[in-house]
């Protein structure tokens, strides 16, 4: 017979404690998704995704047990509650340090973030959906750049996720969340030469459909597409040797994620992530140490309304907040579940993120980003006697301890005597993350503050996280370019 | 009318979505079932820390109305949501301008071959023996020399069924397991290996920590390598990333949405004359092995390489016809996608592509990771080595070196292959999501960057 969900939840608890489960989570996921996918103008498809299932976690004999299932009945219930109990206490027995979750405040809470009515999801029409990404296609198509755009490939999906966490500690967190995402390739090429060059847009925010208008997204294509045309006509070489470069919102955000957001995750510095994502340059008995300037510091915060990383509780039903990765320069805060903290004797900052159901929650980032310093940007490029200004990038990759890193630059620009000059070709900052953080000597003020939106990648199987990165404008002092 | 059932077997959500597509007068559809079961085992720090099971049963729906396309995936299969999400599809499809790169689907019916080494029984009830194993395989890799390994063993159990409205019908059963474990010396000296297949008769974890286990003590002692060209001896698990990217570039979807640098190239010397390369389905205990696509196309195996020459591309019955050919058998819901890469062996050990290389400044990569593109229209790329790397000279490993990068072009990867070991090995891992078959790979003049000095 099915069951309802909710009871199933509510069951699970009960049906753990009897098994002698000394911690047990049940999380109930209904995840209802839509996507839009364009191809050069053509529609390639319009799908549905429907989902719903429910995830137990069970602490026992200092080992963990997890199983999902989705298909809502009793027994497939008491399966799934018997085998991560059995598999907790068979792993713990093997295990010489007990694993353990930190003591925390337990919470009752229900909250939402959700779009405007009318723009839900689940409430606009297919119509205006596909319209308006067609309309998206067609000026990316059609902009004047003295490039041609022959590749255009664009997806939308929107979703809307009810979630129902329960713990036997008596936690209960209710929440619902929906979350539109943009993504485009485009590639530009030179008519002339052949020469190409390709842009990634990822666009993601809580909400709903209101986030195009939010982001402007029609003239914000319209000025990306332009650029891109621009960089494979106009771009010249970039310059070599010892210099400045004063990076923009795309490319702080992503370092702060990689450089930053990465290396303090509590599990990488435990080696639980050893074998797929990697370990980490920091080291527990690092805190407190100083790792950049002054002038840096690096905050993930859940709770920034109508982020893409947006939750008030994380999926352990920690209350979320503010986590200072580096403050000023030194390393403070990590990202923490209530495992990780507990290895260190710690407390959670609340940085439990499970993606679906059947994931187990790991600590992960949130929305990372760059504190605003107090400088102009004309300010900072005045100072600079040769250096690159790096608005964004393409390629960028960084080793498992994320120690030694690579970013591209897509739209950059030379800077000769602080005067901002021609266009540069693919300028590279290839440097380590001490080196990083240590060179910046310039922040600049709030109102240049934007974020782009992400999907981290982590965990096994793998939990593509939403999340937003970003900053102001920073200046990086004598950064080697070979 | 409201059909009301209770917990839906495979039969009954077949007919309900059936009865439902026609009744919505979609004139074609294909719909796939699969219930599986599902289990894992992380370790790190030398022990356990989860284990997990996944019990699930999914319904995936591709359907043509007009010329215009629309598909929905079900992880709810209670028969409200079956109907309630096919009445909005029906919506969506109304909404929908036509596809005009749909050119339907491959008509049946069709007789499947057989593939030999697809399932196991033994994989279904496996978790005892599964973390007697992986315990196995950690002090492996401890009596080698490691301090600390981490790793994860995946294994499962799936049953397919397909039926599309051009006649074919089609069910599969399979198993499979893919391990990694990595070792540690010490936070930079690492060594890694997997091992992955379908039957549980192969599984050897404790061979695959040894492996790691000695990677990492070779690594220990290891000084920043120089940037600069190099030649370079990628093993299998490397090759089967940036090599293999080539072949899987061969794909039309990815050309048309500028993710491949392999447009207009077909007929054109991309690799040295000794590589031959196939797109296999059909190979037993091929974690991409199946005898149907997602069209309920039957499968096969067809030459994407030969002798360097670019041959063809995977295709589905849409991109095939657009592009004058028939389908491969390769179809993915959205696109075509590989089954398992084949790469034809050369005649070489290890011992003979240091030797062949000795002339020359050589490293050897074990592993990499976090490959990305500057731009995928013209392959240009970078990608991190990872765990064990080793200068050779004089035509043997010689040190332990670090923090190096690989920075180049897919052009530069696959012509400048200088030679091909004769062992090959199948890699699914972290970084390879596509099954592929390959050796260890000389390749000559390749650019090596680096972010310390």
């Amino acid at each position: 017979m099915t069951a309802e969900p909710i009871d199933l939840v509510e069951k699970a608890i009960e049906k753990g404690e009897k098994l002698g489960a000394e911690y047990i989570e049940a999380r109930l996921v209904d995840l209802k998704s839509n996507t839009s996918i364009l191809k050069s103008g053509v529609p390639e498809l319009g799908a549905i995704f429907r989902s719903k299932g429910i995830g137990i976690r069970v602490l026992k004999d200092g080992g963990v047990g997890f199983a999902s299932f989705n298909e809502m009945t009793k027994d497939e219930m008491n399966i799934a509650v018997s085998f991560a109990t059995k598999m907790a206490e068979a792993s713990g027995d093997k295990r010489t340090n007990k694993i353990a979750f930190s003591e925390e405040e337990i919470h009752i809470a229900t909250y939402q973030a959700v779009g405007q009515s009318g723009k839900r999801p689940l409430e606009l029409s297919p119509e205006e959906k596909i319209s308006r990404l067609i309309n998206l296609d067609k000026i990316a198509a059609e902009v004047e750049t003295g490039a041609i755009v022959p590749f255009r490939f664009f997806q939308m999906i929107d979703q809307t996720e009810k979630k129902l966490i329960i713990t036997n500690e008596g936690a209960r967190i209710e929440c619902e969340t929906d979350l539109l995402q943009l993504f485009g390739l485009i590639v530009a090429v030179n008519p002339t030469t052949g020469s190409k060059e390709q842009l990634m847009i990822q666009k993601g925010k809580a909400g709903g459909y209101e986030a195009l208008d939010f982001w402007k997204i029609e003239d914000h294509i319209e000025k990306e597409v332009t650029t891109l045309g621009k960089i494979v006509t106009e771009a010249k070489e970039a310059p070599k040797g010892t210099i400045d470069y004063v990076v923009g919102p795309n490319v702080i955000g992503i370092m702060c994620h990689e450089n930053q957001g990465h290396p303090s995750e509590g599990d990488r510095i435990l080696g639980r992530e050893g074998a797929q994502a990697g370990e980490s340059y920091l080291k527990q008995d690092m805190i407190g140490e100083k790792i950049g300037s002054d002038k840096v510091t690096i905050i993930d915060d859940p709770t920034l309304v109508g982020s893409y990383g947006y939750y008030q509780y994380d999926d352990e039903g920690i209350k979320a907040g503010p986590r200072y990765l580096l403050k000023e320069g030194i390393f403070q805060d990590m990202l923490h579940n209530r495992e990780s903290a507990a290895f260190m004797q710690t407390k959670s900052t609340a940085a439990a993120r499970a993606i679906g159901y059947n994931r187990e929650p790991i600590p992960r980032m949130a929305n990372t980003y760059l504190a605003p310093g107090d400088f102009e940007l004309e300010e900072m490029i005045e100072d600079v006697k040769l250096g690159i200004l790096m608005h964004n990038f393409t390629e960028w990759n960084i080793d498992d301890r994320r120690y030694q890193s690579k970013y591209v630059g897509l739209e950059a620009y030379l800077i000769e005597n602080g005067e901002v000059k021609h266009m540069v070709r693919r300028p590279v900052v290839e440097t380590t993350t001490p080196k990083l953080w240590g060179s910046v000597d310039a922040v600049a003020k709030k109102s240049l503050l934007e974020f782009d939106a992400a999907t981290c990648g982590k965990g096994d199987p793998m939990q593509g996280a939403p999340v937003y990165h970003g900053g102001s404008f920073m200046r990086i002092r004598n950064v080697e370019v070979r | 009318m409201k059909v009301m059932v209770d917990k839906l077997d495979t039969e009954n959500v077949i007919d309900l979505t059936i009865k439902k597509l026609q009744e919505l007068s979609f004139e074609d559809y294909i719909l796939q079932t699969e219930r599986s079961n599902k289990s894992q085992i992380r370790f790190a720090d030398n022990q356990i820390t989860i284990v997990k099971n996944w019990a699930s049963m999914d319904l995936g729906i591709f359907a043509v109305k007009n010329q215009k396309t629309v598909a929905v995936e079900l992880q709810d299969l209670t028969s409200e949501t079956i109907l309630s999400s096919l009445d909005s599809l029906d919506k969506l499809v109304t909404s929908l301008p036509p596809n005009q790169n749909y050119m339907g689907i491959s008509d049946g019916p069709f007789s499947y071959p057989f593939i030999d080494e697809l399932s196991d029984p033994d994989l279904i009830d496996f978790h005892e023996q599964a973390l007697d194993k992986v315990t196995a395989s950690i002090n492996a890799a401890q009596e080698e020399g490691a301090k600390r390994s981490a790793g994860v063993l995946y294994w499962d159990a799936i049953k397919v069924q397909l039926i599309s409205s051009r006649g074919a019908r089609a069910k599969a059963h399979s198993t499979k397991y893919e391990y990694t474990i990595r070792s540690f010396i010490d936070d930079t000296s690492s060594g890694a290996e997997i091992d992955v297949g379908r039957l549980s008769s192969r599984i050897d974890l404790e061979e695959a920590g040894k492996k790691a286990g000695r990677i990492a003590k070779m690594a220990v002692g290891g000084i920043n390598g120089s940037p600069g060209k190099y030649n370079v001896i990628l093993a299998p698990k490397v090759a089967g990333d940036i090599v293999a990217a080539t072949p899987a570039a061969a794909n039309p979807f990815s050309v048309e949405i500028g993710l491949s640098w392999l447009k207009d190239k077909i007929g054109e010397q991309i690799g040295p004359e000794f590589i031959s390369v196939y797109d296999d389905a059909l190979l037993p205990n091929g974690l991409g092995s199946k005898s149907f696509d997602d069209e309920g196309h039957p499968t096969g195996r067809n030459v994407l390489v030969e002798k360097g020459i670019l041959k063809g591309f995977i295709h589905n019955t849409s991109t095939a016809r657009k592009a004058g050919t028939v389908s491969t058998g390769n179809a993915g819901l959205v696109y075509p996608q590989n089954t398992n890469i084949f790469f034809e062996p050369g005649d070489h050990s290890f011992e003979e592509l240091m030797e062949i290389s000795k002339d020359k400044p050589t490293i050897y990569l074990t592993n990499n990771w976090y490959t990305r593109f500057t731009n995928y229209a013209d392959g240009i790329f970078s990608t991190i080595p990872r765990d064990g790397m080793f200068l050779i000279e004089n035509g043997e490993i010689s040190k332990p070196v670090r923090e190096l990068r690989i920075s180049d072009t897919m052009f530069n990867i696959f012509g400048n292959i200088k030679a091909m070991g004769k062992d090959i090995k199948q890699i699914k891992s972290w970084e390879v999501s596509t099954p592929t078959f390959i050796p260890a790979v000389l390749l000559e003049n390749i650019n090596i960057t680096a972010a310390t000095s």
